[in-house]
């Protein structure tokens, strides 16, 4: 396979790049530490067209394949790996449902405005007794008239303070186990629908994670999204997609690990020599800079599959697999090469650790990823 | 409404540019880049478009290998692009250069002002924009910090050493602009992906007349190194002649 970026994804790659040096790179400690969701930055993302950019110009993307987006994706997270996870979640989670299963109508109402960046979409599957098991969800929706009725808790919930859009995932028939869960849009302004605080996290910090309640939530039927009982193919089907943002971000980190360590590994003086002249320190950063590009690759090959219109469900998964658990080796081997000053707030590594943890979790654990593997490649 | 003309170069990235071991500089592996007073040169012009309207064309005198530069120049506000290119021309000298784009200019593209940067990142010899202007017999106005129009008077300020200078020139004129004048766009998706649907005249080899043998030969390119010693001095008077007397001794003062 062949993964030559054109002149085009070149250009990109170089433009977010100088973007995120310009205006990430300068508040990523401040974001991280205070918690804050930088949304200035958001808006210049969406004024230079970045929001909703694998979508449609129809709908207010821009028209793009998904390797140049993973692209934007890695090219954020070397930068803020909260921010590239708010972006990536914003846009394959949030946004790609609505594009893949809505009606027309769904489309020009909900995901013009999260493809231009003008509002916010969040995906609202895991519950407090239903992580890796989706099936164990609780949350209800029953008919009544013109309208759905969702009651239940819905956790982890990442753009979950400010988003307006949220994609819920309930039980529609009792009796029909993975088949009797549907999707609906909910928006914030649902007096049904409440937020909690943000949890606080260890890494990703930036990104706003919240408990939802639903309780006598009402729904018009309009907005059931996709056909009743396909909710779990769908949040599978969108989790297929999301891996390989993650898989993006996962390789930022590697890539912002390795050019720190380079760096550092260059300038920290040791018996006389920078400590990049020993070989223990060229060894991690062989393997490094390895590792790397063998996620890299992973991730752009699941990428070019899913432009071309090829089944991509397994090398989604495992480039998610790898490229997480190759971003948390090495972010610790970066701190290692930091020694002592790695340890130390506001270092990157530092953040780079914590951050790399998140990406062996969400949209999959890395004990589901091997289960989605298995499933593919023992049947 | 100006017709700008935007003259700039596609030029060695400097960031990418690491001396080997042997202090050998290799630029097998560097990537390009638009030359950094180039880019505000492209942005000025942006500007003055959005302002008076009229047309912005970008120029430059290349190998064939500097296409993808043209698509990230039309990504930074131009209408078009003029490319210059044969792959005789890697080691173009300033005359040179000043002399095909006259030639290239003077026939095919109207203009009421053109914008070069003051000196390009890899050879900063300043001498483009002036050569240029001396060829088309147009005002050259260098080191300007604010450009203002006024229907076809330009008034720039020139940073100088010793203070600020406030020139008038009708156009046609050419100026080179310093980095302070503006802050270059990073261009957004959609300016780089429109970019491959704007016009591109091409001026292959041959086409723009006239021999342009190699006049510069890069000899040696060697990394300056840095040696460290680490020797310590006490700081007292005996420390302090101890290491001027060793700095006299290893050449570093006479
Ligand atoms: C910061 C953050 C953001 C998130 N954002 C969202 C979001 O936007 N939307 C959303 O819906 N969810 C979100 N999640 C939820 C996330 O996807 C889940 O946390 C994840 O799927 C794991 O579920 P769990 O936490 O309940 O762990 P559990 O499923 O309880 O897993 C605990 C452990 O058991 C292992 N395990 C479970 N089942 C098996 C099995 N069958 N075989 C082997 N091992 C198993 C797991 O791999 C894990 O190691 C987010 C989570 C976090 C932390």
């Amino acid at each position: 396979m062949d993964f030559r970026l054109t002149e085009e994804q070149e250009l990109i790659r170089a433009n977010i790049r100088e973007f995120c040096q310009q205006y990430l790179d300068p508040i990523a400690v401040e974001i991280d530490e205070n918690s804050r969701h930088p949304q200035e930055v958001f808006d210049r993302l969406a004024e230079m067209g970045f929001m909703g950019m694998p979508y449609p110009q129809e709908y207010g993307g821009a028209g793009t394949d998904f390797l140049t987006y993973a692209m934007v994706v890695e090219e954020i997270s070397r930068s803020c790996a909260g921010t590239g996870f708010t972006f990536s979640c914003h846009t394959g989670l949030g946004t790609g449902p609505i594009y893949e299963y809505g009606t027309e109508e769904q489309k020009q109402k909900y995901l013009v405005p999260l493809c231009k960046g003008q509002k916010w979409g969040a995906f609202a599957l895991t519950e407090p007794g239903a992580g890796t098991d989706v099936n164990a969800a609780t949350t209800v929706a029953v008919a009544d008239g013109d309208e759905w009725v969702i009651n239940g808790t819905k956790t982890f919930i990442s753009q979950g303070t400010f988003a307006d859009i949220f994609i819920v995932f309930a039980r529609t028939d009792p009796a029909a186990g993975p088949k009797g869960i549907s999707a609906f849009i909910v928006t914030k302004d649902n007096p049904g629908l409440k937020v909690g605080e943000h949890f606080r996290k260890m890494g990703i910090r930036c990104s706003q994670t919240a408990e939802i309640i639903l309780k006598d939530c009402r729904v018009p039927r309009s907005d059931m999204l996709g056909k009743e009982g396909n909710g779990l193919r769908m949040a599978m089907a969108s989790l297929d997609n999301g891996r390989i943002g993650i898989a993006a971000q996962a390789v930022g980190i590697l890539q912002a690990a390795l050019d720190e360590s380079l760096k550092y590994a260059s300038q920290r003086i040791q018996f006389n020599k920078p400590i990049g002249r020993q070989q223990a320190i060229q060894w991690m950063i062989a393997d490094m800079a390895t590792d790397l590009a063998a996620a890299r690759h992973l991730t752009y090959h699941a990428a070019t599959l899913k432009d071309q219109g090829l089944p991509y469900t397994k090398e989604a998964s495992m480039a998610k697999l790898f490229a997480s658990e190759a971003a948390m080796r090495h972010a610790s081997k970066a701190v290692q090469i930091h020694g002592g000053y790695g340890y130390m707030k506001g270092q990157k590594v530092e953040r780079l650790l914590r951050d790399a943890k998140i990406t062996e979790i969400y949209e999959g654990t890395s004990e589901a990823q091997r289960m989605v593997i298995a499933g593919n490649v023992m049947r | 409404m100006p017709d700008i003309i935007t003259c700039f170069k596609w030029a060695v990235d400097e960031a990418d540019i690491r001396p080997q071991a042997s202090g050998e500089v290799a630029l097998d592996r560097v990537g390009y880049k638009i030359s950094e007073y180039d880019r505000n040169a492209l942005e000025a012009a942006a500007q003055l478009k959005e302002a008076h309207g009229g047309s912005v064309t970008a120029i430059t005198v290349a190998t064939p290998a500097a296409k993808k530069g043209l698509k990230d120049a039309l990504s930074r506000g131009p209408d078009r692009a003029c490319f210059v290119n044969d792959a005789a021309f890697d080691a173009l000298e300033p005359a040179q250069t000043a002399a095909l784009l006259a030639g290239v200019i003077r026939d095919r593209l109207p203009f009421d002002l053109i914008l070069c940067g003051e000196g390009s990142s890899d050879l900063y010899a300043q001498q483009v924009g002036p050569r240029l202007a001396q060829e088309l017999g147009i005002p050259c106005v260098t080191y300007v910090n604010r450009i203002t129009l006024e229907g076809s008077t330009l008034l720039a300020e020139r940073k100088l050493e010793d203070g600020i200078e406030v020139v008038k020139v009708e156009l046609p004129a050419l100026v080179t602009v310093l980095p302070d004048i503006n802050t270059p766009r990073i261009p957004g998706l959609k300016d780089t992906l429109e970019a491959s649907k704007k016009p591109v005249q091409s001026v292959g080899p041959g086409e723009a007349g006239g021999e342009f043998p190699a006049r510069l030969q890069t000899v040696a390119l060697r990394a300056t190194s840095m040696e460290r010693r680490c020797v310590r001095f006490p700081a007292d008077d005996a420390g302090i002649r101890e290491l001027v007397e060793a700095l006299r001794k290893s050449g570093a003062i006479g």
